[in-house]
C-alpha cells in the first residue's frame, strides 16, 4: 500500500475520521499542558539577596564559603570554575531589615537567607566574576560584593599589584555600571566589602595600613591605565568608526585616589580585617564580615 | 608508594582525601592551574592512549582523571621516583566508585556533605595493589574466598527484601552516622574478645525478631542458622579475632542507638528495660537491624569487607557498562524513539549531550574556525577541548545543541586569550627603572613580519609616556637594518620633541655579532640613564636550527626583561611551529613573553592567528598593529577577538 493509495495512513490523517479528529483534540489540548510540565517542573529557584566574592587567587575565597556554610574552613585548592551557597545569619547577627522584629518571628528567618557566590581569582577565569557583575544573578539581585584579599601578600609588590588591578576592575565596572545607566534613578547601590583575609599571620599589614595600600596599588593600575594604548575593538570591529571615550576610575578627582572618591557613583567601599582559618587555638575571626553582610540585608 | 590520594570539586573544595605523606597544597594547585585552567600542553606528559596524562612537579608525578558531569577531579600524587603502575586503574576505580555511591548528593550543595569514603577507597587500594603484585594476590584470594562462602544467608535475606543496586547510597543518606565508620576504628586497634562472646550474638538476634512482632520467625531462624554456619566455615585465628571485633563494634552501636530507642516509642522501651537490666547490650539491636540493608554489613561485621567487595564490584562493573552501552546503538524502536525525543529536547532544551550529538556540529564549528584562519592544530584541540566540556552536560531550556555549543565555544576562547598576569607594560617599566636600571625589550620574528616597524610603534608609546628610550639595532645583517631604524628614530625625535620624551639609537654597524651589541647597548644605556632598551633583530626562519641556535646566546647576554615574538596576522597554520619554535629558542628557563600579532588590518574578521599562536604556546599577545601610523598599535580587547571569531 502505497503513501498515496486512498485508504493509507497518510489520507487517513488528513480525513475527518474521528479518530484522527480524536488524536489531534488529544495533541492540542496536551502539548502546552506538556510543555508547561516541562519546563516548570523545576521550580524557580527563591530569589534570596545574593553576595558575590571576589579577588585574587589563593586569598581564601573557597576556604570563607566553606567557612560560612559549614562552621569550619575544609582544605581547598584553586577553584576554576564559580560555585554557590545558600546561608543564614548566625543568630547572634540581626539584619537590618529585621531590626525591629522579634526574634521569635518565624519570617525572621528568611530575612536571614542569602546565596553567596564564590568565583574563581585565576586571572584566566574572572569573567565569570565581572560577568556576573554586569548582567542581574538568576538567583537574585546582587546586594554586595565580599572583595577577599591576602593581607600578607598584600606587603609584597607582587601581590599588592595583583590585587590592585582586580579591585581596580571590579570597581571601574561599578563605577560604568553607575556612570552607563540611562535612567535618572540610578541602579541599586552596589557596596564593596574588603575584607582582608589571614590577619592571624605574622606578616599581614594591619587593617589601616591594608586600606592605604590598597589604595596606592589601585592608584597605580588608574595611572597606568590612564595612559595605556587602546585596546583594539574599534579598529577590529571595523565599521562605526565611532571613538568610544575610554572612562576611567574616578575620572572627575585630582590627586591620589582614594575609595572616598567613588562615593559620588554610589560605591561604599568598606575595609576589614579577619581570618578564616584563625589563629592557633582561637576559631575563624569573620563577626566583623558578617555584620557588614547582615547591615546589606 | 602513593603519597596523596585526593578528590575535589572543581570549584576548589577538597572533598575527600587520603594523606600518606603530606603534600605541600601547592603542588595541586599548580596541576590546577597549569594544566586546568591555563592548558599548558608542553608541561604534561601524554601516555599513549591507555594510560594517563602525568604531570610532574618539584619531584611529585600527578595523575588525575576528571569526572565533567559532577565536576570532580580524582588526583593522586607520588614520587617521581617509584614507579607505579596501577595509579590509572586505581583512579578508574575510584572516581567510577565515588561517583557511583556519591552520584546524588554530588548533585547538590557539595559543601556540606560528608563523604564516608575510607573503605571503600581502602579496600580497592589492596585490590589494585594486589592485582597487581602475585605473591600477595594470590594468598590475599585465599583469604577473601573463605569469607565469601559463608553469608549466603544474608544474601537471601537481602534478595528478599529489594534488589537495591546501590547500598552504599541508601547508607550514605540514611540519617544517621555510618556505620562502617565504627568498623574501620575498631580495625586499626583490634580488641581480641574471647570466643564466649559469641554465644551472644545468636542470642540478640532471637530477641531482636521478639522486639518486631511483624519480622517472620523464619527470618529470625534463618539468621540463626547462618550465625552458626559462618562459625564452621571460618578457619583460624584471624576469622575469630574478627569475630571478635564484630562483637566489640556491636556494643558501640549499642550506646549509640539507645538515644535512638528512645525517642522513637516508650513503650516499647518499658517492655525491654527488665529485658536491658539483664543484658543492657541486646535492647538496642533493633534499630541496627531494621534496615534490612544494614543488617548484613552490621550484624555481621566479619562480612563487611565481602559487602564492600561486592558493592564496588557491582558499582565499577555499572559504571563500565554504561560506558559501554552509551556507545553501543539501541534497538530499532528504542532508536526512534529516542530520535523524536531527541529532536524535541533540541528545540526545547535538556538534552544530554552524547558524542553523536556533538559530532556534526563540532565539525561545523572545526570548519568555521579554519575558515577564520585558525589553523588546524589549533582548531582541532579547541573542539576537542570544548567536546570534553560538553560531553554529559544538559542543555538549557530553550537551547539548542549548536548554540550551547556556541557559547562553550566562545568561552573556550575567552579562556585562551585572556592574560593570566597583568599585561601593564608601563607599570613593568616603572617597576624596573625604580632599581636603577634599564628595562630592557627585545623584539624577535620570522622576516618580513614588521619586526622593525612595531618596535618603532612600541618606541613612540614609550616616548608617549615620557621615557627616555634608546633603540639597539643588532640586526647586523641585512642591509638596509641600521639605516631603516635611524630613520625611524629621526621621525620619533621630531614627533616627541614636544612630548618630553627623548630617543636615541645604539649602532655598531654590520657583520658583528648581534648579542653583543646587545649587551654592549644595555651596558651603554645604564650608564646614560635611558628607561627602556629596545632591541631589534635580524629577522629569522624559525625552522632553521642555525640561525635560531643565536638566539640562546643574545638571550643570555642581553638578558631582556621582555621578549615580544612579531607574528603576521596573514600567516595560516605555520603561526602554530612559529609560536613553539622561537618559544623554545631561548634555552631552558627563558620562553617567549608575548606576542605582537602585525597587519590585523588586513585580515578583516581573520583573526584566528591569534588563537593558533597563543593555544600554541599559552603566551598572552600584548600589541595588535593595526595600521601604518606610529599609532597604530593596540592592545587586545578579547571580548571583540570572540566576536570577530564567532561571527
Amino acid at each position: 500500500m502505497a503513501w498515496h493509495d486512498a485508504d493509507s495512513w497518510l489520507t487517513l490523517a488528513f480525513a475527518p475520521h474521528p479518530g484522527t479528529l480524536a488524536l489531534a483534540l488529544l495533541v492540542v489540548i496536551a502539548l502546552p499542558i506538556l510543555l508547561h510540565a516541562y519546563i516548570y517542573r523545576r521550580r524557580a529557584p527563591d530569589s534570596f539577596p545574593t553576595f558575590l566574592l571576589v579577588g585574587p587567587s589563593g586569598a581564601g575565597k573557597t576556604s570563607l564559603l566553606t567557612l560560612l556554610s559549614h562552621g569550619a574552613p575544609s582544605a581547598t585548592h584553586t577553584s576554576s570554575t564559580p560555585t554557590a551557597a545558600s546561608l543564614t545569619l548566625p543568630i547572634t547577627t540581626t539584619p537590618a531589615s529585621s531590626r525591629y522584629r522579634s526574634n521569635n518571628d518565624p519570617s525572621a528567618d528568611r530575612a536571614r537567607k542569602f546565596r553567596l557566590l564564590d568565583t574563581p581569582g585565576h586571572g584566566k577565569l574572572r569573567h565569570y566574576a565581572l560577568s556576573s557583575l554586569t548582567k542581574t544573578s538568576p538567583g537574585g539581585a546582587l546586594k554586595g560584593i565580599i572583595f577577599v584579599l591576602d593581607a600578607a601578600a598584600l606587603g609584597e609588590d607582587a601581590g599588592a599589584a595583583e590585587t590592585g588591578e582586580y579591585l581596580h576592575d571590579v570597581l571601574l565596572l561599578l563605577q560604568k555600571r553607575h556612570t552607563g545607566n540611562k535612567t535618572s534613578k540610578g541602579p541599586a547601590a552596589i557596596p564593596v566589602l574588603v575584607a582582608a583575609n589571614k590577619m592571624d599571620l605574622f606578616t599581614a599589614l594591619p587593617q589601616s595600613l591594608v586600606k592605604l595600600r590598597l589604595e596606592k596599588a589601585v592608584e597605580e593600575v588608574r595611572k597606568t591605565r590612564g595612559r595605556a594604548l587602546k585596546d583594539s575593538g574599534i579598529e577590529l570591529s571595523a565599521g562605526d568608526g565611532e571613538e568610544e571615550e575610554r572612562e576611567g576610575l574616578a575620572d572627575g578627582y585630582e590627586g591620589t585616589f582614594g575609595f572616598k572618591m567613588l562615593e559620588d557613583s554610589d560605591i561604599e567601599v568598606k575595609v576589614a580585617g579577619g581570618s578564616v582559618k584563625g589563629d592557633k587555638g582561637e576559631g575563624a575571626d569573620v563577626q566583623e564580615w558578617w555584620g557588614w553582610v547582615a547591615e546589606q540585608l | 608508594m602513593l603519597d596523596t590520594f585526593e578528590i575535589l570539586s572543581t570549584s576548589g573544595v577538597v572533598l575527600w582525601s587520603r594523606t600518606y605523606v603530606p603534600v605541600h597544597s601547592y603542588v595541586i594547585n599548580s596541576l590546577i592551574r597549569e594544566v586546568l585552567i591555563e592548558e599548558r600542553t608542553n608541561k604534561v606528559a601524554y601516555g599513549d592512549g591507555t594510560t594517563k596524562p602525568t604531570y610532574r612537579k618539584d619531584g611529585y608525578i600527578m595523575k588525575w582523571n576528571l569526572a565533567k558531569d559532577f565536576g570532580l577531579i580524582f588526583v593522586a600524587v607520588y614520587q617521581s621516583l617509584v614507579h607505579l603502575t596501577w595509579i590509572d586503574k586505581l583512579i578508574d576505580n575510584v572516581s567510577a566508585l565515588f561517583t557511583g555511591l556519591y552520584g546524588e548528593q554530588l548533585k547538590g550543595e557539595t559543601s556540606n556533605a560528608k563523604f564516608p569514603f575510607d573503605p571503600y577507597f581502602d579496600r580497592e587500594m589492596q585490590r589494585v595493589e594486589a592485582s597487581n603484585d602475585t605473591s600477595t594476590s594470590s594468598a590475599f584470594e585465599v583469604t577473601s574466598n573463605t569469607e565469601f562462602t559463608p553469608p549466603s544467608s544474608s544474601g537471601t535475606d537481602h534478595g528478599a527484601d529489594e534488589p537495591p543496586p546501590m547500598p552504599g547510597l541508601r547508607k550514605a543518606t540514611a540519617p544517621q552516622k555510618p556505620i562502617y565508620n565504627p568498623d574501620t576504628s575498631t580495625d586499626a586497634t583490634p580488641v581480641p574478645t574471647p570466643d564466649t562472646s559469641r554465644p551472644s550474638t545468636p542470642a540478640s538476634r532471637i530477641l531482636t525478631g521478639k522486639t518486631r512482632p511483624g519480622s517472620k520467625p523464619s527470618r529470625r531462624d534463618r539468621k540463626v542458622k547462618a550465625a552458626e554456619n559462618s562459625a564452621p566455615a571460618s578457619s583460624g585465628d584471624e576469622t575469630s579475632a574478627r569475630k571478635g571485633k564484630a562483637a566489640g563494634k556491636q556494643k558501640k552501636n549499642r550506646v549509640w542507638n539507645e538515644f535512638g530507642a528512645d525517642e522513637e516509642d516508650k513503650s516499647i522501651n518499658l517492655d525491654y528495660s527488665t529485658v536491658s537490666a539483664n543484658d543492657p547490650a541486646d535492647f538496642e539491636l533493633p534499630d541496627a537491624i531494621n534496615p534490612e540493608s544494614w543488617g548484613r554489613t552490621t550484624g555481621k561485621g566479619q562480612f563487611v569487607l565481602k559487602d564492600l567487595d561486592e558493592e564496588m564490584d557491582e558499582i565499577i562493573a555499572s559504571a563500565n557498562a554504561k560506558k559501554e552501552s552509551s556507545t553501543a546503538a539501541g534497538g530499532i524502536v528504542g532508536s526512534s524513539l529516542g530520535a523524536i525525543g531527541g529532536l524535541f529536547r533540541n528545540v526545547v532544551g535538556g538534552k544530554t549531550l552524547t558524542k553523536e550529538d556533538l559530532e556534526k556540529p563540532l565539525k561545523g564549528m572545526e570548519d568555521h574556525l579554519l575558515k577564520k584562519n585558525v589553523a588546524r592544530e589549533a582548531a582541532v584541540r579547541l573542539c576537542d577541548s570544548v567536546e570534553r566540556d560538553l560531553i554529559g552536560l544538559k542543555t538549557n531550556s530553550f537551547t539548542t545543541i549548536e548554540s550551547t555549543l556556541r557559547t562553550a565555544m566562545e568561552r573556550a576562547l575567552t579562556k585562551i586569550l585572556t592574560p593570566t598576569s597583568s599585561l601593564d607594560l608601563l607599570r613593568e617599566i616603572s617597576t624596573v627603572t625604580s632599581t636603577n636600571r634599564p628595562y630592557v625589550l627585545s623584539i624577535v620574528g620570522v622576516n618580513g613580519v614588521g619586526k622593525s616597524t612595531n618596535l618603532s610603534k612600541i618606541a613612540f608609546f614609550l616616548l608617549q609616556n615620557h621615557h627616555r628610550v634608546l633603540i639597539a639595532a643588532a640586526d647586523t645583517f641585512r642591509s638596509g637594518a641600521v639605516e631603516q631604524l635611524r630613520v625611524h628614530v629621526r621621525n620619533l625625535k621630531e614627533l616627541s620633541k614636544r612630548e618630553g620624551g627623548e630617543v636615541d639609537i645604539f649602532e655598531k654597524g654590520y657583520g658583528k655579532d648581534a648579542a653583543n651589541i646587545a649587551a654592549d647597548a644595555v651596558t651603554f644605556a645604564k650608564e646614560n640613564k635611558y628607561d627602556v632598551v629596545l632591541i631589534d633583530t635580524a629577522g629569522r626562519r624559525h625552522n632553521d636550527a642555525r640561525l635560531m641556535s643565536s638566539l640562546e646566546k643574545f638571550a643570555k647576554l642581553a638578558k631582556p626583561d621582555k621578549i615580544l615574538m612579531v607574528g603576521e596576522a596573514l600567516v595560516g597554520s605555520d603561526a602554530v611551529a612559529q609560536a613553539r619554535n622561537f618559544n623554545n629558542s631561548f634555552g631552558a628557563g627563558r620562553g617567549l613573553d608575548g606576542f605582537v600579532i602585525s597587519k590585523c588590518d588586513t585580515v578583516g574578521d581573520m583573526v584566528g592567528t591569534l588563537v593558533s599562536m597563543v593555544h600554541a604556546t599559552g603566551i598572552p599577545v600584548v600589541f595588535l598593529g593595526v595600521g601604518q601610523h606610529y599609532a597604530d598599535l593596540r592592545g587586545l580587547n578579547v571580548g571583540s577577538v570572540c566576536r570577530l571569531l564567532m561571527s
